[in-house]
């Protein structure tokens, strides 16, 4: 009796250990997310990355650097009125936030591509343009960011300290320059993971060595950095070309080609069709200073022989004065009746437009790359006097919209497009001249760069921080004192979820508000 | 030490409990002049006192000198059944014994006692006994005292006599939900249980959240566990869509509609009775989700002493309306800046004035003429016509909803099988148009003695809920509420209703002002969210007695949902996403399966000492799967089909599952039926906490020990304490949460597939790959006291306890290159206070007066915290910086955001040049907690022969919230509070900083009007739209008329019960939108603290017929 006792007892406990040991059963298997993947080839993360930055430049260029920089002027009533330099503290979070989730990727691609066994160094090397290209919009846009610590909260690191600009821009110029190391090696990328140049890695090289000079100009104005910048442009243009080469026309171009419909959810859907509503596309007339120039010009760009059905190749819809524009930054209460506007999708007729065009996603150009030798060859930084270099850049300009309209630089319709215009090059030009109204080399080089970098994220608010040019009109509904916003201040969130780093960062760089100067702009 | 518990037993004893004259007389004089005293003594040595005094009372027995037996069984007079848990006690009460499960009892007595059979509820039978007797057959009454909850429900299922619990719980039969019927029958807890919160969404299929013992956790599980019938519920708590974006819906994708959880479909007509379990020591037994309390739902089953079938018939019909709203301004129509004319398009007035939101233009006192919009070309008017305005939007749009229910039941039983059965059918209108739903819901309960030993009961309930359409709720171009808030009251809703540009239909809305905001009726009847929901709940339970002390119950539920729902978007839809319309799919299957054994064990140890074992092990499976699929861009305009797709169609699945197992067991002791004590264990192996890589953490214990001391049964105490009941508990609990998949790091797929590749991307939410489960430990103390033969009820409750490691979200800089980090908060500490009384005022034959009440007070307080501040959710406008951000010190739920610029003595600083209110953008300032501090209810109830009528009022205080309604109104002009100052300007109350920094007072006319009020309300900072969400509300309000058996016999009746009802009847708060207690939906929960776009609460009268059929 008790044997059979005991044997129970060994069975109950028998069965009370199975149990036990069931009770964690599958729980491996169970817990793991059946449509996540916990490793990725760098290939998978490239394309949404770079068009998920390319959509938020595309955007804010629209409702920011336009209404800053005069393209355009929103007669509406939206939430403050950025051509007045009102900006709300809101206005910084989306770009902070698209840029820095992307980053996460770009330095991810990077990693993956340094990995034993799927060792990629054309990955590697994309993946240092990319984060180049959005840190400096990042710092451009902030000043100091989070630069050495970002993107590791993987690691733990939540609230990451912010570095100083000058040490984030010295980076990114190791970055760029070891790129372009790595891509001699030439190593093939698969070409549907590169929506920016279909897999051609030589135009990535290209594209890195010109985003290379745009930081270089950026910063040569400091006087600590000035000689190391201008030797390394001098080595890039003039004793070591075959080492570094850049964008030379629009083939080079770095874009994303949208998909040209106005579906809002396909693959490349142009951003403004995902993110802005027709109404909205056309609510916001053109500004005097933009529209006018163009007028004034007779610029190829507005002339409806060079666009679709009778609208020009910017989609630009006359007003009832024609192709007049508003003033930007009129007295309050007084809102002047719309003029020119963009055509949206969905007007009668279906006139061209920029919402569905495919070609508005620009991460640079080659136009852009001309006007950069253009001021360094008269500031006498590299071989030339620049007029080679501005006159290619108005015909690459204006090629990369109507293309072929111009054979080259030395076109001789180039020169007498600018000579009518007024805006052909002057060497006897003094190299600048802050007095508004005046005529110098870098106004003449900054109004053609203005035309170049529309729609190109900030740039003509970046470059207009640097040197004051082009003269904008200033009206009398200005707020801020008047005075052009130097920054964007940090997004709200950063104050209560990296408080320490926030704090230090106001002590060092300066209040976070609009008007502390980021480091380059400081004399 | 030992001697001195003996001798302070001894003491007690012969204090309490001789037979001495003077000992008696000792007795009166304690409880004359050292009643307290004693009372605190006696609290200090319960434990050794009883133990002490369980000896001597075997010593009093010896000293007998002649007992005789006694057997029989005490049955309910009313229907011959045995009842179980008699006392059988002298006059002073000693007790002798109790009566087991089938009434039936067995003593030994000295002859000549005087014997009472005495149970709560029941009127005291006395017998002398001076012989030995079998087969005595005692009758029992029940009292008439309303506190007839004996037997109550608790964890596992688990019957235990109420006075055994150690901890608190709230037991409400069926009258509670079906006296005043709410649409959500869990709209019937307010007010009644203390302790209970509910946040709501509104609409017809709105959700509630239930939450016990207010929230010590924001962003993770804080719901209370719902159990039908021993079945989870909770797995169909998913309640939203969460098809596209969020609440606040701006930018462009489709907005959520709340489709409802599960828990709304049961028919309150099934329901028994509602027990809730409030603290962890009450909800232990449910392991990891009993962690935030349990609510008990037991249905109706066939009645056991019905010989014939029974049938009951219930009707009900109510009509709802808007219950309050903003205070909207009729005096000022469209424009910007003050304008003086209106033009609709340009015209020979000037420019066009349509385009705007706002309602800063001209007034309609001025009786201006003006070229308006014409409803029947759809565009300018050829003429002026007059200025004027037409019905706000919440008496112009808003319609009377109505609904009907009905439901039968049949009850029976057949040999040894009883059997139930009842079918409803439930049909909702709702008050906005083309909104609604309808509910079939049909279920089953039987249960069979198959043999002496076997018990079987099954429980099945099917419900089938079915809607053409749900309100998306929130703010966004494809939300009402939208439209409602920027409503220009120059517009005529009706010119609304014909929303198609002509010969565009399908493809092109007008727009009347701007294209921001949709049509109401075309969100109403072409912006559609469908569902079709099919669900089964269903267990089966076997009990075999082995002996009369061994039990084994073995049971496995499952509840299973199958949903399907649509999402509709035409061309041209309102948002900027859809300008080809959009369909979209969602199938989704549900379940959660339980399958648990309980062993009971019941013996009697010593004549006093009764214990009950029961151990027992449970499995859990919980699997959610959706599959969705989106047409966004539609082939042909106006037809919803997957094969009308423009673009590639989209897949985007969804999945959870977890698992849990467990063991647990309880001891139950009680001693003599008036001390008990129970002591809980168990054992939680949760799948959430394993990862890919481990299963080290996946398991955690917690025990629970509680005690319940009946002293007026201990004790004589004076007559008018019917009832003393003191208890307490110690619980620790843990859980490892719901939501799986956050312990590794995973890639996803990049913009639904979208990509070549298909394209991947890091997570935006940075798992945590060592989560721990989080830890509760609670302390809780209450008393139940009852008065004057239990008309005048008090039950209290304290608790405090800490929680430590909760799994939590946060909102993190975006700069560490992710949105959100789930992590374990350090340590919050949660007390509170909760009381409920009720009292029979008047009580004749014909008349009763009744009142009720409850009292709640809860606190939190973030000790422990890995970092100096958690923010743990954003507002919707991040302009305002408004935040729900945990430091340590504060509270869960404390709202920051910016606010105005203030002078040191607290006034608002204005602009000196423009006179606009400042703000302070640049430090975050706290404005309040969205948790409120109190809430009490109060009801009353009169019954006069045969009618009652019944009042519940509810409030709460102490809480705050920030309201976009409110903001996003002021802002434009739409509410009369931005009425002064309309052309001649406004100075602003407050002071200006003078050059030097000082401050004087301000004089400054602020004209730009529309920058005033944005100024001072809108949202360049969360100050001037935070408002305190205190209310008192008059929830309910009932008359019912019982016919007379007379009539209702002659009718071939049984019963007949005619009954007219309110709810929600009126609203008393500062909250200036529609309703301070607002949810707002976030995924697949209701959150707290920012009311964005909520749809009106409302209103409801309704009339009741119950009949029933023999």
């Amino acid at each position: 009796m008790k044997k059979i006792r005991n044997i129970n007892r060994y069975t109950f406990l028998l069965a009370v250990g199975v149990s036990l040991a069931s009770c964690k059963k599958d729980f491996q298997e169970v817990n793991t997310d059946p449509i996540g993947v916990n490793a990725v080839s760098a290939d998978k993360l490239l394309a949404p990355a770079l068009t998920n930055v390319l959509n938020a430049n595309v955007i804010r260029n629209r409702n920011f650097n336009n209404e800053l920089m005069q393209v355009t002027v929103d007669l509406g009533e939206a939430e403050g009125r950025i051509f007045r330099y009102d900006v709300r503290r809101n206005f910084a979070d989306y770009t902070w936030n698209t840029w820095f989730v992307e980053l996460t990727n770009f330095r991810d691609i990077n990693t993956i591509a340094s990995q034993e066994g799927s060792v990629n160094t054309s990955y590697q090397a994309i993946s240092k343009i990319a984060e180049a290209w959005t840190f400096q919009l990042l710092t451009d846009t902030y000043g100091d960011v989070p630069y050495t610590q970002a993107n590791q909260g993987k690691a733990g690191i939540l609230e990451p300290v912010y570095d100083k600009q000058k040490d984030i821009y010295l980076s990114l110029l190791t970055k760029l320059e070891e790129a372009n190391t790595l891509l001699t090696a030439g190593q093939a990328i698969v070409p549907s993971s590169d929506p920016v140049y279909q897999g051609d890695v030589t135009k990535w090289r290209r594209l890195g060595n010109s985003l290379y000079l745009r930081l270089l100009l950026r910063i040569a104005g400091k006087a600590d950095v000035n000689a190391q910048v201008v030797a390394k442009m001098k080595e890039m243009i003039d004793t070591n070309p075959s080492k570094y080469p850049i964008m030379e026309n629009n083939t080079h171009t770095a874009k994303i080609l949208w998909n040209g419909t106005n579906s809002s959810t396909a693959l490349y859907s142009s951003p403004y069709m995902i993110s802005v509503r027709a109404v909205d596309f056309r609510g916001p007339g053109i500004s005097e200073f933009f529209m006018n120039n163009l007028s004034t010009w007779a610029d190829p760009r507005i002339n409806q022989a060079y666009g679709r059905n009778n609208v020009n190749r910017w989609g630009i819809a006359p007003g009832p004065g024609g192709y007049v524009g508003v003033p930007s930054g009129y007295p309050i209460g007084g809102s002047p009746v719309k003029q020119a506007y963009f055509y949206s999708e969905g007007q009668s007729g279906s006139p061209l437009s920029l919402q569905t065009d495919p070609y508005t996603g620009i991460i640079m150009n080659v136009a852009e790359v001309d006007f950069i030798l253009a001021e360094a060859a008269s500031r006498g930084w590299i071989n030339g006097t620049g007029e080679a270099y501005y006159y290619k850049g108005v015909a690459d300009a204006i090629n990369y919209w109507i293309p072929s309209l111009f054979t080259n630089g030395n076109d001789a319709a180039v020169r007498s497009y600018a000579l009518a215009g007024d805006f052909d090059w002057d060497n006897t030009f003094p190299l600048d001249n802050a007095t508004v109204g005046s005529s110098s080399k870098l106004q003449l080089i900054h109004l053609q760069k203005y035309y170049a970098m529309f729609l190109v994220d900030f740039q003509q608010w970046f470059e207009y921080r640097r040197t004051g040019h082009p003269f904008l009109p200033k009206g009398s509904g200005l707020t801020n004192g008047g005075r052009m916003p130097a920054r964007l201040n940090y997004p709200t969130v950063s104050i209560s979820t990296n408080a320490t780093n926030y704090k230090n960062v106001v002590a060092s760089q300066g209040p976070d508000d609009i008007n502390t100067l980021v480091w380059w702009q400081r004399p | 030490m030992n001697q001195t518990f003996t001798r302070l037993g001894v003491m007690l004893r012969h204090a309490l409990h001789s037979k001495r004259k003077d000992a008696t007389q000792h007795l009166k004089k304690l409880r004359t002049s050292k009643f307290i005293y004693t009372a605190i003594l006696c609290c200090k040595v319960l434990v050794f006192g009883v133990l002490i005094q369980g000896i001597s009372a075997q010593q009093l027995l010896a000293q007998t000198t002649q007992n005789v037996s006694l057997k029989g069984t005490v049955v309910d007079d009313a229907d011959g059944r045995g009842i179980p848990g008699i006392t059988i006690s002298d006059s002073n009460r000693k007790v002798y014994g109790t009566t087991n499960e089938n009434g039936a009892f067995s003593v030994t007595v000295p002859k000549g006692t005087v014997l009472n059979f005495s149970m709560i509820g029941y009127t005291t039978i006395v017998r002398t006994i001076n012989e030995s007797q079998t087969g005595l057959n005692i009758r029992i009454k029940e009292s008439s005292s309303s506190l007839n909850e004996v037997v109550i429900t608790t964890a596992l299922g688990i019957k235990r006599s109420e006075r055994a619990l150690g901890y608190a719980t709230t037991t409400l039969d069926s009258n509670a939900f079906t006296d005043a019927v709410a649409s959500n029958w869990t709209d019937a807890l307010s007010g009644k249980v203390a302790g209970l919160n509910l946040v709501r969404n509104g609409g017809p299929a709105g959700s509630n959240k239930i939450i016990l013992r207010g929230e010590n956790n924001l962003t993770g599980d804080n719901e209370a566990l719902i159990v039908i019938d021993g079945v989870v519920a909770s797995s169909s708590a998913r309640r939203t869509s969460a098809t596209g974006g969020g609440a606040y819906g701006t930018s462009g994708d489709i907005m959520p509609a709340d489709f409802g959880s599960a828990l709304n479909d049961l028919n309150p007509d099934d329901i028994e009775s509602v027990t809730t379990l409030k603290g962890p020591a009450a909800s232990a037994l449910y392991g990891q989700r009993g962690a935030n309390g349990a609510i008990v739902i037991t249905t109706k089953s066939a009645n056991k002493n019905r010989k014939r079938l029974g049938i009951t018939f219930t009707s009900n019909t109510s009509w709802e309306e808007v219950g309050r709203g903003p205070d909207i301004q009729q005096e000022y129509g469209a424009g910007l800046d003050g304008v003086a004319y209106f033009s609709h398009n340009a015209s020979a007035d000037g420019a066009s004035t349509r385009s705007t939101s706002a309602s800063w233009g001209p007034s309609f006192a001025a009786g201006g003429m003006f070229f308006q919009y014409d409803p029947a070309t759809k565009t300018q008017g050829t003429m002026r016509t007059p200025w004027v305005a037409y019905a706000n939007p919440i008496d112009g749009f808003f319609k009377t909803g109505i609904e009907t229910s009905n439901s039968v039941s049949l009850d029976g039983t057949v040999k040894n099988v009883g059997l139930r059965f009842s079918a409803s059918h439930g049909n909702n209108e709702w008050i906005v148009p083309n909104t609604g739903l309808e509910r079939t819901s049909v279920s089953l309960s039987a249960n069979a003695k198959l043999t002496k030993k076997l018990n079987l009961v099954l429980k099945a309930a099917y419900n089938n809920r079915h809607s053409d359409n749900l309100p998306a709720t929130g703010y966004g171009n494809q939300s009402l509420m939208y439209w409602f808030m920027f409503a220009q009251p120059n517009v005529n809703i009706d010119w609304y209703r014909d929303y198609w540009v002509p010969g565009q239909e399908q493809r092109k809305f007008v727009d009347i002002t701007t294209s921001n905001p949709e049509s109401p009726y075309a969100i109403s009847y072409e912006y559609i969210n469908a569902q079709r929901r099919n669900g089964v709940l269903g267990s089966l339970q076997a009990t075999y007695n082995f002996t009369k002390e061994l039990s084994l119950m073995v049971r496995s539920s499952i509840d299973y949902n199958h949903d399907t729902r649509e999402t509709r978007r035409p061309y041209d839809a309102s948002g900027l996403r859809y300008t080809q319309g959009s369909f979209r799919e969602q199938n989704i299957n549900s379940y959660e399966i339980n399958a648990d054994f309980l062993l009971r064990y019941n013996k009697s140890l010593t004549k006093d000492l009764q214990l009950t074992a029961t151990a027992g092990g449970s499995q859990m499976r919980n699997r959610y799967h959706k599959a969705e699929l989106r047409a966004d861009g539609l082939a042909v305009p106006g037809i919803y089909r997957l094969d009308n797709n423009l673009n590639p169609l989209i897949s985007v699945p969804d999945t959870a599952r977890y698992n849990i197992n467990s063991f647990y067991g309880v001891a139950s002791l009680a001693y003599k039926n008036y001390l008990y004590l129970d002591l809980t264990a168990r054992q939680d192996w949760n799948s959430t906490l394993a990862s890919p890589l481990r299963t080290d953490n996946v398991g955690f214990f917690y025990p629970s020990a509680s005690l319940s001391f009946i002293a007026s049964d201990f004790w004589k105490l004076p007559k008018q304490i019917s009832y003393l009941k003191l208890r307490g508990s110690i619980a620790q609990v843990g859980s490892g949460a719901t939501t799986p998949y956050l312990t590794a790091y995973n890639y996803i797929l990049a913009a639904n597939g979208i990509y070549p590749g298909p394209a991947m991307t890091n997570p935006s939410v940075l798992p945590n790959l060592n989560l721990k489960p989080l830890s509760t430990i609670t302390y809780e103390v209450g008393a139940e006291l009852r008065l004057f033969k239990s008309r005048l009820n008090f039950d209290f409750a304290a608790y405090t306890g800490s929680t430590k490691n909760q799994i939590l979200s946060r909102v993190i800089d975006r700069s560490s290159g992710y949105n959100i980090a789930v992590f374990n908060a350090g340590r919050v500490d949660n007390k509170g206070l909760e009381m409920s009384v009720n009292a029979t005022l008047l009580q004749s034959k014909s008349f009763k007066w009744t009142m009720n009440g409850t009292f709640t007070a809860n606190r939190n307080k973030v000790k422990e915290l890995a970092d100096s501040a958690v923010v743990l959710r954003s507002g919707p406008l991040s302009t305002s910086g408004g935040q729900i951000m945990a430091v340590v010190g504060g509270s869960l739920g404390d709202i920051y955001g910016f606010g105005l610029q203030r002078s040191p003595d607290g006034q608002i600083v204005f602009d000196a040049t423009t006179g606009l209110a400042r703000e302070n953008a640049s430090d975050l300032k706290y404005f309040g907690n969205a948790m409120p501090k109190f809430r009490f209810s109060f009801g009353t109830a009169v019954t006069v022969d045969k009618f009652t009528a019944s009042v519940l009022f509810d409030a709460q205080f102490g809480g705050v919230g920030h309201s976009l309604t409110f903001t996003r109104m002021a802002s434009l002009g739409k509410l009369k509070l931005t009425l002064p100052g309309r052309y001649n300007g406004l100075i602003g109350e407050g002071v200006v900083q003078n050059a030097d920094g000082s401050y004087s007072p301000n004089t400054t006319v602020a004209t730009d009007i529309e920058g005033y009020y944005d100024s001072l309300y809108g949202s360049r900072q969360l100050e001037g739209s935070i408002f305190r969400t205190d209310y008192l509300k008059f929830r309910e309000a009932n008359i019912s008329y019982a016919f007379s058996k007379r009539l209702v016999s002659s009718l071939g009746l049984s019963k007949m019960t005619l009954g007219v009802y309110g709810r929600n009847l009126f609203i008393w708060s500062p909250w200036p939108a529609f309703d301070p207690e607002f949810g707002t939906l976030a995924g697949s929960d209701i959150v707290q603290g920012f009311e964005t776009g909520q749809l009106p609460s409302t209103r409801t009268y309704g009339v009741r017929l119950v009949v029933g059929i023999n």
